[in-house]
Formats: C-alpha cells, structure tokens, sequence
C-alpha cells in the first residue's frame, strides 16, 4: 500500500534533486534548465498526491496550470539562452561572468 | 433556436475585471497593429501603449466603487487596496514607457518591448488582485516571463543576454520554492483561497506544524526573491545592470509594489495563526537585508548598480511595514511604495538623460561636474537622491516616516533603531553622486542630446519628491483608506 508519505518523500527528494543540481552544476546551462524543470515536476507530483488523498479536485487543476506556465518557462529561458551563446559563443556557467561587484 | 447551457455558472462581477480584460485585448491588438507600423515611425507603438493605459486606468476607476468585490468564483478580488496599487502600477508603467520611447529607438523589434511591457504590467494587475494562490501564480509568471525577455532585450550586448539568463535562473527557482510552499499549505488546509487557508491553518492539529512550517518558509522565500530581499538579492544587482535602463526603473518599482501588495495579502490572510513565526523570519530578513543594501551600495562605482543595492535597502525598509503588520503598518507600506515608484524611477531617469554618444552615463565619473554644464540635471537629480536619502523635507523622509512610525507603535523600536542607523549609512553613497556632481571637474565630455519628453518626466517626478515632501497628509490619507478591511 502506497500511503502519501511516500510521495511527498519522492517529491522531496526529486526537489531536492533540482536545487542540489542547480547549485553545485558547474557545466552547461540547459543542466538548469532541467534542474528547474525536476522542481515543477516534483511540486506537481506534491499537488496531485495532496489532491488525491484529499478527495479535492483544486490540486490536480492547479498542476494543468503549472504544467502550462513550466513550458512557457522552458520556452522563455532557451529563447535567452539562444540569445546568449550568440553573444559569447558558449553555455558553459563559468562563462556567466561579466557582471560582477 | 438552441438553449445554450454554460456547464458552470457565468463568472459574477465580471466587471471587476474590466481593466485587465482591455489591456489584455488591447495589448494583443498592438501586436498585430505594430506589423503594419513601418519601421522608422515604431514610436507609435509607444503612444498606443500609452492610449492602452489611459484606457485602463478610465475603466479601473469606472469599477472601482470603494467597496471591495470578489470576482469569477472568488479568484479575483477587487477592493480599495488592490484599486490604489493598480494606480501606482499603471503610473509606473507609463513612466517606464515614455523613458523608453527614446531610448530604444535604435533597437529592433520595438513593439514587442512596449507589447511585453503592457503584458507585464497585466501580471502586475492580476497579482495585486489575487487572493488565490493560483491567480497569484499567474499574475507573478505572466509578470516575471514578460520581464526576463524585457531585461534581455538589447540581444547584440552581452551585459544584457547575461543578466537575463541569471535574472531568469533565479527567478524560476524561486518560483519553484514558491510552488512548493503552496503545495504543503494546500495539503494542510486542502484550500489555495488565502482567507479559508488563513481559517484552516488557525485550525490545524498540532501534528502537522511541521509541514505548516516547510510551507511558510519556502513561500516567504519565494516572495522575498520577487521582491529581492536578502538573502535572496543576488538576481538584483546583475538584472538592474544589465537591463535597459527604463526597464531596470521599471523593475524597480511596479513589481515590487505588485509583489509586496500580494505579501501583505498573504500574512494578512492566510498567516494570522503564524504571526509569531512570519514576524521573526521577516525581522531576520529585514535586518540583512537592510545591511546588504546600503553598505555594497557604497562601493560600486556604477550608479545603476549603486541604485540597484540602494532598491535592496528600500525593501528593506518597506518590510518593517510588514512586520509592524496591522493597517498603519501596510499603509505605511503603500506611502513608501508610492513615493519610492516617483522618486527611483526619477533617478533612472536622470540616468537615460545622461546617456550620450559613446557613454553609457552609468558610471559615478560620468556625472562629475555635472552641475557646471547642466544645472537642472544636476538640481534634479540631487533632489531624488536626496529624497532616496530620506532627508527632511523630501517626499523620501515621510515614507520612512510612515513605516518607522508603524513599526515602532507595533513594538519594534530595536528594529527601527537599527534602520535608522543604515538610513544614515545609506546618505553617505547617495550624497556621494551629489559632490560628484557639484564639486568635482569634468572628466567626459558632455554633449547631450536634446530629449523633451525625458526632461519632462525628471521634472515631474523631482517636482512630485518635493511637493509629497512638504505636503504628504492627501497620500497618507489616501493609504490609510486604501488598507481599510486588510489584515
């Protein structure tokens, strides 16, 4: 039987997943981009888990409405990231680094 | 004929919403108008933009009646408050615009900047009407999505590729935490309407303080990152930089006045029964974050920079209302709002003018001297910072005024003390700018092109400084009523 905890422990760790990669990934950006996208994946797992066990549909509507901005997101940050290798000719994050002070 | 049956029942008070509804029409009409605008005349574009916001602000004080309505089954609330902070964001908004008129001219896809500024500020709108975390969330990503493309605009410049590509990482991870504090509160409460989450969680078995708790904080983390205090700043600096400048002043006003308003709609709301929690993670944050500000602020040599920490320090500020809580304290809120929205935007202002060929006008040399060749510049601009300074008699002295008040009636006097110490240490670096400008040679050559409408606007917003500084009691009042029936 698989009881809420366990989804929530899954949720956590997946979110955990993503801000772990964010911060420690020293190599390419689209890494983040992925990371970011493990996060909204792990709140929409969190939602319908809650809506589920809830018996409320509020949840599992409010996870169309994530889903749908997540891929606006991902559509906005590659546009940038296009953007950007064009100017610098590279993704690498050590390469982020003309603002500084 | 046939009957036609909604499934559900049609939206109430769909009215309420009459503002948003024209800028959101009229702003996806200007995209297609813009198609048929020839290039060399895209300022049009930019007038329509600001025909689009006249339009909304006639409609928003059409509907707005002094009552406060809830709208489309209870996502939408419009009430004074909402109605007030509406104002201050289409009035920034239309500064913002006007700033830009000029100043991109030389870019490409222009009306797209003015189209994606209007959408912005449509996020704006929903936000500061939201008493629904999912309404919250939309207004903040139609918001946040609008701005990351805004702050990258300038596509040939690296500066600005990069600080979009930052602001945009940090800003999704912060809406991620953001999502994820709203899931622990749904799964407690097993509502997203703030004032029933607020009902519930005063109710909540002491089993699940936990998971109360989990939420709290990764929603008061998410809000602090939109609305940049620290520790979650360090977007703010790069993104103000690196972004045009009419859009770094346009960043530093609108959305924070769309986020802050939605931060107090929340403790006010759904936080009553952790008020003992919120007030001692907001007063940490507070404490640094009015560090953080005003003393990097001293040491950077480029005035966007310097203003973008000095924003940081206003938050600050601004975040002693909220702690005070109660309606003096958010009415506070709203008198330094407003008078920040005049007085940060003058400065950016002043900022445009001083862009000349071949100089940037960003650095503190490049306004050395200034007072010799342009004297009003130079008055201007020592009066915003002056009033950023919060000297006395200068709009800026009252809106400290108004939220240290609150704060110490609320009982914070240690913390108001600490803020006035960095109120002084913030005079230092914008009194700076002024010797630069007064007592200093001229290091760059200043041959500046004549620009009307900018003169125009640095002139009224120094000129609003001053007359809000020696006859604040009509805002004050305004904002006491504004925040009658919040908290």
């Amino acid at each position: 039987m698989i009881v809420l905890s366990d989804y929530l422990i899954v949720a956590a760790l997946l979110f955990s997943l993503g801000v772990i990669g964010l911060f420690l990934n020293r190599k390419n950006v689209i890494t983040i981009l992925m990371c970011i996208e493990l996060m909204l994946l792990a709140v929409n797992l969190n939602l319908v888990a809650f809506s589920h066990y809830l018996n409320d549909l509020a949840g599992q509507v409010f996870v169309f409405f994530v889903l749908t901005v997540a891929a606006s997101e991902v559509a906005v940050g590659l546009a940038i990231l296009v953007a950007f290798y064009r100017t610098r000719r590279s993704i690498e994050v050590e390469d982020i680094n003309t603002l500084q002070g | 004929m046939a009957n036609v049956t909604f499934p559900f029942p049609f939206p109430e008070h769909l009215s309420a919403l009459l503002p948003e509804i024209l800028v959101a029409v009229l702003a996806m009409a200007l995209l297609i108008v813009d198609l048929f605008v020839p290039k060399e005349r895209k300022a049009l574009t930019g007038y329509l933009s600001l025909a689009t916001i006249l339009v909304a602000g006639v409609a928003l004080m059409q509907v707005a009646d002094g009552t406060s309505v809830t709208a489309f089954y209870g996502f939408f609330t419009l009430d004074p408050f909402a109605v007030f902070s509406k104002l201050l964001i289409l009035a920034g908004t239309a500064i913002a615009i006007i700033m830009s008129l000029d100043y991109i001219r030389s870019e490409e896809n222009v009306g797209e900047y003015f189209v994606l500024m209007l959408f912005a500020m449509l996020g704006m709108m929903l936000l500061v009407s939201a008493n629904n975390f999912v309404t919250m969330y939309l207004g903040i990503e139609l918001m946040a999505l609008s701005i990351y493309v805004l702050v990258g605009y300038q596509r040939d410049t690296l500066r600005s590729n990069e600080a979009a590509l930052k602001y945009f990482i940090l800003g999704s991870l912060s809406s991620g935490m953001l999502l994820y504090g709203i899931t622990f509160f749904y799964g407690v409460t097993s509502s997203l309407d703030f004032k029933q989450i607020g009902e519930a969680l005063a109710a909540a078995p002491s089993s699940e303080h936990t998971a109360v708790l989990l939420g709290l904080v990764f929603i008061i983390a998410g809000l602090a990152f939109k609305v940049s205090m620290a520790p979650f700043h360090m977007w703010t600096p790069d993104a103000y930089e690196g972004a045009p400048t009419p859009i770094t002043a346009f960043m530093s006003a609108a959305p924070k006045v769309a986020g802050f308003v939605v931060f107090v709609r929340i403790v006010a709301d759904a936080l009553p029964a952790l008020e003992h929690e919120t007030v001692m993670i907001l007063s940490g944050m507070a404490v640094l974050t009015m560090a953080v500000g005003n003393l990097a602020a001293i040491a950077q040599r480029n005035i966007k920079r310097m203003l973008a920490y000095s924003t940081i320090g206003h938050v600050g500020f601004v975040t002693l209302g909220l702690i005070a809580g109660s309606g003096s304290g958010y009415a506070g809120m709203l008198v330094y709002l407003a008078i920040y929205l005049f007085m940060g935007m003058g400065a950016f202002a002043v900022i445009v003018l001083m862009r000349r060929e071949g100089i940037q006008g960003e650095l503190l040399d490049d306004f050395a001297g200034l007072a010799k060749v342009r004297p009003g510049y130079a008055l201007a601009m020592g009066l915003l910072l002056f009033s950023l300074a919060g000297i006395p008699f200068l709009g800026g002295f009252w809106a400290k005024y108004a939220v240290f008040i609150a704060a110490v009636q609320a009982g914070h006097v240690y913390l108001v003390i600490y803020a006035l110490l960095f109120s002084v240490v913030g005079a230092f670096y914008y009194i700076r700018v002024v010797k630069y400008m007064y007592f200093d040679e001229a290091r760059v050559p200043f041959d500046f092109s004549e620009n009307r409408l900018m003169q125009a606007t640095v002139a009224l917003t120094a000129m609003a400084v001053v007359v809000l500084g020696i006859y604040p009691d009509p805002l004050m009042e305004l904002c006491r009523q504004a925040v009658i029936g919040i908290g």
